[in-house]
């Protein structure tokens, strides 16, 4: 049996989200163009550097169904989103790490985000660490950690950058108790790439640690409170196949995903950032 | 003045002044671990009666005057575990008793001229001084110490992150405490609050590991903060940068009843993180633990059986005995000096902020 979507990827965009391997664990669902084809794949990759939301609506407007965006960086989305509207196009996002099942679960299922929002009335503090390999460019780093913090946390307010650098970067800001958050960026090859997420509330808190979507090696979410320290279920499914599954829910059901109106917030942000 | 020699065989004496809290919870149940070399003759507190009551517990005598206790001639060792304005004149005052050596809690100085009187008698008197930053004395760090090879040199970025619960859940732990002191409800409107806790959180708990991210800051004198806030109800967090180091300093006391204290040097290519026990209870040392390969080589060391109080303690003996050579002087007072210019620089800008409500970016999700 043939699969149910094919699916088409540049080069660049086949390495940047891991297309192959993933798309191989969803065999029923997507697969290549089959040989003599002609005309546009159901699903179009596109890889998320400078530009991708002008390829992206191109894809879609020569009839693409669905567009797999590999880990874009911020760019404005509003054009992309009318033509998607339009077209009834649905566009996921790959996110390298806030595209990690751990961090926001289908349907009702614990999450990071259910944990983290739940302690934020009593926030003390917000801790975060982004790591990467040195001659990672800090600013791509910056975006991805926000990216996963914007998921988790939601509102972040009075966010300024301390300091940026060839070692990495610190940014500071508040809550929406007021409570002070920090998210520093590391680059060094000692350690796996990944971002870990401390909130301090009154009686507890939340950590939250998440891969790199290489492999398929859990988050892990715990929360401390008065009764102990719960580890949420380990899912053993990295952020780029948590994308294309939720790629697939939503070309089956004929839903549309809110990943442009989530990235628009941290496209504001960061290039609030980046101005100063 | 005259050294009063310890009979062979018999344990050094020790002599306490003040018998607080980290008195009663922290050195009395490590010196109790340490009974064949080390034995407490002598507790001062202005309060007679907890004075008398602390004494008791370990068959010491007890007085309400330093003076009694400096010129005891069974007292070998005195430590300072007096509020911190009095901790230079009674370290000063220690060393002229002709002690065999000195403990003091940290911070052993309010300010460099007080650093630099001590650092002078000492000198004249010969009587080693040791500052009570456990962690320098914690096996775990000195193993790390054993086998960071350049490390120090090639780090890049310093963490210390002190999360704990409030000091009473270890205390428990520890021991029974007389009177503890009443906690307040403080008026966190008020920028003199905030002030004084980020004067606290630097020289009271910080302080703890400033001498370790000293130790992997070769341009120390060139601090800078960038950004410095009160984390409530006690904390910090504190950006700090010199020339070649980037260091963030972060700390919450709030209602968990999990502790975790984490010390981390990080490279381009190897990177070390040391985990350490909570202060009060005899938990054994911290770990260290070294990476390198994105994460896929680790290298631990630890843990071991005593904590860094009870490794300020076999230092004092060994010093007391001639068996150990004293720090230099000149690295108590840099320690000083590093922790002073942060906590200076710290409440400057923390203040700052404080007073400061002007938001410059905010976005919701």
């Amino acid at each position: 049996m043939s699969a149910q979507f094919t699916v088409q990827a540049t080069p660049a965009a086949r390495e940047a989200g891991a297309v192959t391997q993933t798309v191989a664990s969803l065999p029923e669902t997507f697969g290549p163009v089959p040989a003599g084809h002609t005309g546009p794949a159901d699903v179009l990759v596109v890889a998320g550097s400078g530009g991708w939301t002008a390829e992206a609506a191109g894809a879609v407007q020569s009839g693409a169904r669905g567009i797999m965006v590999a880990n874009p960086v911020p760019e404005d989305t509003s054009e992309l989103a009318a033509v998607a509207d339009a077209a009834g196009a649905v566009v996921v996002l790959d996110l390298r790490w806030a595209a990690n099942p751990a961090l926001v679960a289908e349907g009702s299922g614990p999450d990071a985000r259910a944990a983290v929002r739940s302690g934020l009335g009593t926030a003390s503090l917000l801790d975060s660490v982004a790591t990467a390999p040195p001659g990672t460019d800090p600013r791509q780093l910056l975006s991805d950690h926000l990216a996963a913090l914007l998921a988790v946390t939601g509102q972040l307010d009075g966010v300024a950058v301390l300091r940026r650098d060839a070692s990495g970067y610190t940014v500071s800001g508040r809550l929406a108790n007021g409570a002070p958050f920090t998210a520093q960026g590391v680059l060094t090859a000692a350690r796996p790439a990944g971002v870990d997420i401390r909130l301090y509330t009154a009686d507890g808190g939340v950590a939250v640690q998440v891969p790199d979507p290489d492999a398929a090696w859990p988050a892990e979410v715990r929360v401390t409170g008065p009764h102990g320290n719960l580890l949420l279920p380990t899912l053993y499914e990295s952020a780029h196949r948590f994308a294309w599954r939720r790629l697939k829910e939503h070309l089956s059901a004929g839903t549309r995903p809110d990943d442009l109106a989530g990235f628009a917030r941290l496209t504001d942000l960061y290039a609030t950032l980046t101005a100063t | 003045m005259s050294h009063h020699a310890a009979a062979a065989g018999r344990p050094l004496g020790v002599g306490i002044l003040g018998a607080g809290p980290v008195t009663q919870a922290i050195h009395l149940p490590a010196l109790a671990r340490l009974g064949d070399v080390l034995e407490v003759r002598h507790i001062m507190d202005v309060d007679a009666a907890v004075a008398s009551s602390v004494a008791a517990r370990v068959g010491a005598k007890s007085s309400t005057s330093m003076d009694e206790l400096l010129g005891d001639p069974d007292v070998d060792i005195v430590a300072i575990c007096s509020p911190h304005h009095f901790h230079a004149d009674q370290v000063i005052a220690a060393c002229r008793a002709g002690k065999k050596a000195v403990l003091c809690e940290k911070p052993f100085a309010m300010n460099g001229g007080e650093a630099a009187r001590i650092s002078a008698v000492s000198a004249e008197t010969g009587v080693p001084i040791v500052v009570g930053a456990m962690h320098t004395f914690d096996p775990g760090w000195l193993a790390a110490e054993q086998n960071w090879g350049n490390l120090p040199d090639t780090a890049h970025t310093i963490r210390s992150s002190i999360v704990l619960p409030p000091n009473a859940r270890f205390e428990d732990f520890a021991t029974e405490i007389v009177t503890r002191p009443a906690a307040g409800r403080p008026d966190f409107s008020d920028i003199e609050v905030i002030k004084a806790a980020l004067q606290g959180g630097i020289m009271g708990l910080a302080i703890h590991d400033l001498p370790l991210v000293r130790r992997f800051t070769p341009d120390f004198e060139q601090v800078e903060v960038l950004q410095a806030r009160h984390v409530r109800p006690f904390g910090y967090t504190v950006s700090l940068r010199t020339p070649s180091r980037v260091i963030e300093l972060r700390a919450v006391m709030n209602g968990t009843w999990k502790p975790e204290w984490t010390f981390e040097a990080i490279a381009d290519d190897s990177a070390l993180r040391i985990d350490f026990t909570p202060s009060y209870v005899q938990a054994g040392s911290a770990v260290a633990t070294f990476t390198r390969s994105d994460g896929s080589e680790t290298t631990s060391f630890g843990p071991y059986g005593h904590n860094g109080y009870e490794g300020e303690w076999r230092e004092l003996a060994g010093l007391a005995n001639g068996t150990l050579q004293a720090q230099s002087a000149q690295t108590l007072i840099d320690d000083l000096t590093f922790a002073l210019s942060i906590a200076e620089a710290t409440v400057a800008t923390g203040a700052a902020d404080h007073a400061n409500a002007t938001r410059t970016a905010g976005v919701s999700a």
